[in-house]
C-alpha cells in the first residue's frame, strides 16, 4: 500500500515536472538515466558502474542514478517500474537473469522510455524493440585474439616448422569456456596458424589448483610441447605454478590466458605470461550510457553495440595495471 | 591352528574363518587398475604409465607421474583423514570443503606481502592496517582456529542437540561458504609471503605430500593404538552400548568433529600456499571427494570399520584415475563417470563382503 502510495507520488511529481520542463523548455535540457545493476558487490561490475557513473560526471546536464539490484529479478523490476515512473529519459540494466528480460522490455515500450542492457546479454536480443539496445564484448574475439596472438608469437620465435600446443579449458557447461575453446581451434585451422597442433585439451574448471595439477600430469607425459593456451588467467597461471616447479624455461614456452587480473599481469611482468586479453569493464559502462544517451535524443543506435576486447601484451600491459 | 589366540579379549575363533583385512581388497583393486592403464597405454600410446619409457629418468620410474599421482590428492587426502574418523564415528561430514574456502580467504588475508613488483599489492586486504608481511605463525594459527571454531560448531550440535550430522554439516556447508564470498566481497586474495608459500611448495614441491604421510601415519597409529582410536570405533559400531560402558559420547563426538575442522583448515592452509591464492570458491566438491575416497578404501558408511590406510589407498585409487585418463587424452567427461561408478562400485563390493562375512561366522 505504501509502496503504491510512493510511486502514486513519484508520478504526480514526475507529471509536475514534466509540465514544468515542457513549459520551461530551456535551452540546457537535464537528462535522468536511471541505472539498475546486478548486484554492486560485484568485481567487474564495480569496475563496469564506475565507468558509468565518471563519465557522466564529465558530462554537463547528465545526471545517473544508479540502484542495486542484490540479484533479485522482482527487485529489478520493480526499480525499472520506479525509474519510468519517475520519468527518467533511459534506462539502463544489468540484467540479474538474462532470462527474464522480456518482462522489462515491455515496460520500457509501453512507457516509452528507451532502454540499454549492458554486459549481460538479454533473451530477448535478436527481438529488441526499437529504442532498445545491448552494448558488451563480443565473446567470439576474445578467444581469437588470444590464440592469434599465441600463434604470431609462436612464428616469432622461429617455430613456424611445427609447434605444438596444450590447451586449458574452462568450466564447459560455461557457454564463454566453449566459445573460446572454439575461437582457439579455428584460429588453429586458419592456413597462417596450422603449424600449430594441439596435442590435448582437457578442462581446469577456470580453477588455479586443477590446472596446476592437470599441467603437471601432461608434464609426467614427457611429450615436448611450444605454448598453454587457457581459456582464463587462472588456469594459466595455474600451468605456468606447474612448469616453473618442473623446472621448464619460461621464456621457450608461450602462454596465453584471457582477462587481464592483476595476478595475471604481475605473472607477465615476471615475463612467465605472454598474452591475456582485456574485457574493458569501464568501456562498457560508458558504451551503455552513450548509447543510452543517444536514445533518449531520439538518435539511432545499433541494436547490439560491442566494446572490442583489448588484446595485452608485455608491450602494453602498463596500461592495465590498475584497470580491472 | 584352530586354538590360536585371534580376536578381541582372548576370544578363540577358528582361523579358517578369518578373512582379508579389507585393505587388501583395496589394494588388490589399486593395482588392478593400475595395470589397465598399464595396458591401455602400450597399447594406445605406446608407451609406460608407470615406468620410465622414454629414458628421462635415472630410475625405471616415471618419477613425475608418480609424484603428481599422490601430490594431486594429498590436499583432499588431509581432508579426508578427518572426514574418515567422522565415518568410524558413524557420521558423515558435508562441511569440509567450505570449510577450505573461508579458512583460505580468511588466512591469506594475514599472510600477504606489502608490495609486488615495487608498487603496494593490488589485493591487499589490511593494507590500511598494516597487517602485511607478517611473520608465518600468524596466518598458522587464525587458519587452525577457523578450523577449531567450524569444526568445533559441528560437534557441539551434533553432539547436545541431536540433529543428524547430515544437517548439521550441511548447514556449515552452506555457511562456510557465505563467510568464504563475504570475507573479500568475493574478489580473490593474492601474493603471500615468502614463509607462507612453503606450507604448499616446500620441499621442493614435495610439502603436500609430507603433511598427508605424516598425518595419515600419526593417525593411523592414533586410532589403532590409543584410547581416543578405541572409543571412536566403539561409539560407530554401537552407540548405545558405547554410552552404557562409560564412554562420554558427547564429548568424544565434539573432539573428531573439531579434528576434521582442524584437518579441513589445515588442507586450506596447504592449499592456498600451494596456489598463491585463496578464492571464494576454494574447495568446492572437495567433502565429497573426501568422502569418497574414505569409501573406496573400504571404511563403512554405517561406522565402526575402517581404517586411515584404506583412505590412503582410496586416494591414490583416486589420483591413479585422474592421472591415467590424462595419460590417455580421455576427457573429462568420462573421468567423472568412471569416478562415479567405482565409488558405487566399491560400496556394492564392500556390502557383498559384509554379508559373505556375516553368513560365514
Amino acid at each position: 500500500m505504501k509502496k503504491n502510495l510512493t510511486k502514486l507520488a513519484l508520478i504526480k511529481k514526475s507529471l509536475a515536472t514534466f509540465a514544468l520542463v515542457t513549459m520551461l523548455t530551456t535551452p540546457v535540457l537535464a537528462q535522468t538515466v536511471g541505472v539498475s545493476m546486478a548486484a554492486f558487490d560485484d568485481n567487474f561490475l564495480t569496475v563496469l558502474r564506475n565507468g558509468m557513473v565518471k563519465m557522466a560526471e564529465g558530462m554537463n546536464g547528465v545526471k545517473i542514478q544508479v540502484e542495486d539490484a542484490q540479484n533479485d529479478v522482482a527487485k529489478q523490476l520493480d526499480q525499472i517500474n520506479n525509474f519510468v515512473a519517475s520519468g527518467v529519459d533511459a534506462i539502463i540494466v544489468n540484467a540479474v537473469d538474462t532470462s527474464a528480460t522480456q518482462a522489462m522490455s515491455n515496460a520500457a515500450k509501453n512507457a516509452g522510455v528507451p532502454l540499454v542492457y549492458v554486459n549481460r546479454e538479454p533473451i530477448n536480443v535478436n527481438t529488441l524493440p526499437d529504442g532498445q539496445a545491448f552494448v558488451a564484448s563480443n565473446e567470439i574475439e576474445s578467444g581469437t585474439l588470444e590464440a592469434f596472438e599465441v600463434c604470431k608469437m609462436l612464428r616469432a620465435m622461429g617455430k613456424a616448422g611445427g609447434a605444438k600446443a596444450y590447451v586449458i579449458m574452462g568450466d564447459l557447461s560455461n557457454q564463454a569456456a566453449v566459445q573460446r575453446t572454439k575461437d582457439i581451434e579455428d584460429v588453429v585451422s586458419m592456413d597462417m596458424c596450422k603449424f600449430i597442433k594441439i596435442i590435448d585439451k582437457q578442462t581446469s574448471m577456470w580453477s588455479r589448483d586443477k590446472a596446476q595439477d592437470l599441467m603437471t600430469n601432461w608434464l609426467s607425459s614427457g611429450e615436448s610441447f611450444d605454448a598453454v593456451i587457457a581459456n582464463n588467467d587462472e588456469s594459466a597461471i595455474g600451468a605456468i605454478q606447474a612448469m616453473k616447479a618442473a623446472g621448464l624455461d619460461m621464456e621457450k614456452i608461450v602462454v596465453g590466458g584471457v582477462d587481464a587480473t592483476q595476478d595475471a599481469l604481475v605473472a607477465m611482468q615476471a615475463g612467465d605470461l605472454d598474452v591475456t586479453v582485456f574485457q574493458d569493464a569501464a568501456g562498457q559502462g560508458a558504451g551503455s550510457l552513450n548509447a543510452a544517451l543517444k536514445l533518449a535524443k531520439g538518435e539511432k543506435v545499433d541494436k547490439k553495440v560491442y566494446i572490442p576486447f583489448i588484446l595485452v601484451t608485455p608491450a602494453n600491459m602498463s596500461q592495465f595495471l590498475s584497470k580491472n | 591352528m584352530a586354538d590360536s589366540k585371534h580376536g578381541i579379549g582372548g576370544l578363540k575363533y577358528d582361523t579358517s574363518k578369518r578373512h582379508w583385512p579389507n585393505e587388501a581388497n583395496v589394494f588388490i583393486a589399486l593395482i588392478l587398475i593400475v595395470l589397465v592403464f598399464e595396458g591401455l597405454g602400450l597399447f594406445t600410446q605406446g608407451n609406460s604409465f608407470l615406468f620410465d619409457s622414454k629414458g628421462r629418468f635415472d630410475s625405471i620410474f616415471n618419477e613425475q607421474r608418480l609424484k603428481i599421482i599422490i601430490l594431486q590428492v594429498s590436499i583432499v587426502g588431509i581432508i579426508a583423514i578427518g572426514v574418515t574418523q567422522v565415518i568410524i564415528l558413524g557420521g558423515i561430514d558435508l562441511s569440509s570443503g567450505s570449510i577450505v574456502g573461508a579458512t583460505a580467504m580468511i588466512a591469506m588475508s594475514f599472510a600477504q606481502v606489502a608490495e609486488v613488483n615495487g608498487s603496494p599489492n593490488p589485493k591487499a586486504i589490511f593494507l590500511e592496517q598494516g597487517w602485511v608481511d607478517l611473520p608465518l605463525i600468524i596466518p598458522l594459527i587464525i587458519g587452525l582456529f577457523c578450523g577449531i571454531i567450524a569444526g568445533g560448531i559441528n560437534g557441539l550440535l551434533i553432539a547436545y542437540t541431536r540433529i543428524p550430522p547430515f544437517i548439521a554439516t550441511l548447514g556449515m556447508m552452506v555457511t562456510g561458504r557465505g563467510v568464504a564470498k563475504w570475507w573479500s566481497k568475493g574478489r580473490p586474495i593474492s601474493f603471500p609471503t615468502e614463509d607462507f608459500t612453503l606450507i604448499g611448495n616446500g620441499f621442493g614441491g614435495w610439502m603436500p605430500v609430507v603433511i598427508f604421510i605424516s598425518l595419515a601415519i600419526l593417525f593411523f597409529l592414533i586410532l589403532k593404538f590409543t584410547v581416543y582410536g578405541k572409543h571412536t570405533y566403539a561409539i560407530g559400531s554401537n552407540e548405545e552400548a558405547a554410552r552404557m560402558s562409560g564412554i562420554d559420547v558427547n564429548r568424544h563426538k565434539v573432539l573428531v568433529y573439531t579434528i576434521a575442522g582442524i584437518l579441513a583448515a589445515l588442507a586450506a592452509l596447504v592449499l592456498s600456499s600451494k596456489n598463491l591464492t585463496a578464492q571464494s570458491g576454494m574447495g568446492v566438491m572437495y567433502e565429497l571427494d573426501a568422502i569418497a575416497m574414505t569409501v573406496i578404501g573400504g571404511v563403512s558408511l554405517s561406522g565402526g570399520r575402517g581404517s586411515i590406510f584404506g583412505t590412503v589407498l582410496g586416494s591414490l585409487i583416486f589420483g591413479v584415475i585422474i592421472s591415467g585418463f590424462t595419460f590417455l587424452r580421455l576427457d573429462a567427461y568420462y573421468q567423472e563417470m568412471v569416478k562415479g561408478i567405482i565409488i558405487v562400485g566399491a560400496v556394492v563390493l564392500d556390502q557383498w563382503r559384509q554379508r559373505r562375512v556375516a553368513s560365514r561366522a
